[in-house]
């Protein structure tokens, strides 16, 4: 009984899809906060190498992963692709359950996917150093690793309140040879005007983004790295669906629904933009974003131009929103909260080649945990919110008595996240769900607004 | 979930676990995330554990509370270019 779908080394993806090249539709650039215009590799150019500005506005279908980056994703990758045959059991419905375990990187998630990408073409284009900001520490280190096989000086800034009590994802990336500082810090003139003004500053996203955007572009051979939202960070995390799409031919089936959550956009990509080409050129399948029920914008917010802001500041952008004053409510999703969706995502859904799916975060964790207890790998909350979405797709097969195929990227472990479980597993978690009356106040938000 | 009474030197060592950043932090942290001002999720997150609003209108100065209401939360290619021209000019 076959349990792991495993690719041999010269298997994996020699190339990263780039969605770009197939859209039915393109999408609108990004526009520049300054000029109103699109954003040009000028704009860029400070943070990030030109040959990372070319992916990024590339519309070629198939990008070269480079030998090099090959190599490095050797360590952990291909990821085997894992049938849950004892959740399957718990759940007694007629579904085949797969996932593909990108929990296996040396970083416990699919960020080094991109990590790995970036430092190679850094290094490629003559950087000596890249820094970047961090928050609970994940993208740190593994960019942190990325660094280091590349011979790249890396330098983390981490807000001082998670630095302090974080200290093992500090050493993580210590042990992985980065400098990795307490934000606010001396070492910069945005931490320094902090310190002066609070000495005990606890510190924030903000400002250590600031730090290592300033460390950047005011250091020679330096730039700046991000793990999410970018087109290139979505590009190279194609070879999760490209590996899983390769193993699929192996065993001769191929998924009815594909499901990832979706917050960024960068773990969804990851998994669904091979898939949505095939979709593209006829395969029937249906693609499954999972998002939480408290923020619900693909599922109840509509397709609308709206403020990518409260204060009406950013140009109107043509999204799934719930409107620019939605504030949402203090949930274990992390990224999943957002008034507004991811472009390419909110595209994608426009254009319906995916779907959407809420699921309140007391039914996360029941299915997180359901399946910690059946298939041993703790999942990360953000994971919990796809394999929700697996045991409503199960329960609807056997609603309707149809076998389904079903594939799902378990994004990472909850190995860090465990005070969450902790919240979980002693009551400290409420349902919370968007009201009626809270999507009055959206759609009132965005009345008299332009329509798409 | 019932709401606190907490006196207000109780709230500021509340837990609640950031969406930010992934891990808990007391309410001390959120009331001081912006330099000067609090977190601008600071009362999404903590109205349904305390009367957050409340406590905020008494303590901040009108002016902190609708600069508080009024910062942008824009998406991260924006913002960071922004950061970007705001790095060129303390550099100079």
């Amino acid at each position: 009984m076959q349990t792991k779908v495993v690719l041999e080394d010269y298997e994996i993806p020699k190339q990263w899809y780039n969605i770009q090249a197939d859209l039915p539709k393109p999408m609108s650039p990004p526009l520049h906060p300054g000029t109103g215009k699109p954003v040009t590799a000028e704009d860029l150019a400070p943070i990030f190498p030109m040959n990372l500005i070319e992916q990024e506005v590339s519309q070629q279908r198939w990008i070269d992963i480079p030998g090099e980056v090959l190599d490095k994703y050797l360590l952990w990758r291909p990821s085997p692709l894992y049938r849950a045959r004892n959740f399957e059991k718990l759940l007694d419905a007629p579904v085949k359950i797969y996932y593909k375990n990108e929990g296996v990187s040396p970083a416990g998630s699919h960020k080094p996917n991109t990590a790995i990408a970036q430092a190679y073409y850094n290094k490629a284009f003559g950087i000596k150093r890249l820094s970047t900001e961090t928050g609970a520490g994940q993208w740190g280190s593994a960019l942190a690793m990325a660094c280091q096989m590349f011979g790249l000086e890396c330098r983390v800034f981490m807000v001082k309140v998670s630095y302090e009590q974080k200290p093992y994802r500090r050493l993580m990336m210590n042990t992985w040879g980065a400098n990795c500082f307490a934000s606010p810090s001396n070492l910069t003139e945005a931490g320094r005007q902090v310190l002066a003004e609070h000495p005990d500053s606890p510190g924030s996203l903000g400002i250590a983004i600031s730090e290592a955007v300033e460390d950047a572009v005011s250091h020679e051979n330096s730039r700046y790295a991000l793990g999410s939202v970018l087109n290139h960070v979505l590009l190279h995390q194609t070879i999760i669906g490209l590996e899983a799409q390769k193993q699929f031919e192996k065993i001769g089936e191929y998924p009815d629904v594909v499901i990832g959550c979706a917050g960024g956009g960068s773990n969804f990509a990851g998994i669904a933009l091979p898939f949505v080409c095939d979709e593209i050129h006829g395969k029937q399948l249906r693609i499954l974003a999972a998002e939480p029920a408290l923020c619900p914008t693909m599922t109840r917010g509509p397709f609308a131009y709206d403020f990518g802001d409260l204060a009406k500041k950013t140009p109107l952008l043509p999204m799934h929103t719930l409107g620019h004053d939605y504030v949402p409510a203090p949930i274990h999703a992390g990224g999943l909260r957002y008034h507004g969706m991811a472009p390419i995502v909110s595209h994608l859904l426009n254009l319906g080649l995916i779907e959407a799916q809420a699921y309140n975060q007391l039914d996360t964790f029941d299915a997180g945990v359901k399946w910690a207890r059946t298939e041993g790998f703790i999942p990360a909350p953000e994971t919990t919110h796809a394999i929700a979405a697996v045991v409503a797709e199960a329960r609807r097969a056997k609603e309707e008595g149809k076998e389904r195929t079903i594939l799902f990227n378990w994004s990472g472990h909850g190995l860090v996240d465990l005070a969450a479980y902790d919240a979980y597993l002693n009551g400290r978690l409420d349902a919370y769900e968007f009201s009626d009356d809270e999507m009055k106040r959206a759609l009132k938000a965005i009345e008299g607004l332009p329509k798409p | 979930m019932e709401r606190k009474d907490e006196k207000t030197s109780d709230y500021k060592t509340l837990i609640i676990r950031c969406p930010r950043l992934g891990g808990e932090v007391p309410f001390a942290y959120c009331e001081k995330e912006g330099g000067d001002l609090p977190c601008r999720m600071v009362v999404g997150c903590w109205e349904g554990i305390f009367l957050v609003e409340n406590h905020l209108r008494e303590t901040l100065s009108e002016e902190a509370w609708i600069r508080l209401n009024s910062q942008p939360p824009k998406d991260k290619l924006t913002n960071i270019l922004d950061i970007v021209e705001k790095a060129k000019k303390r550099i100079k």
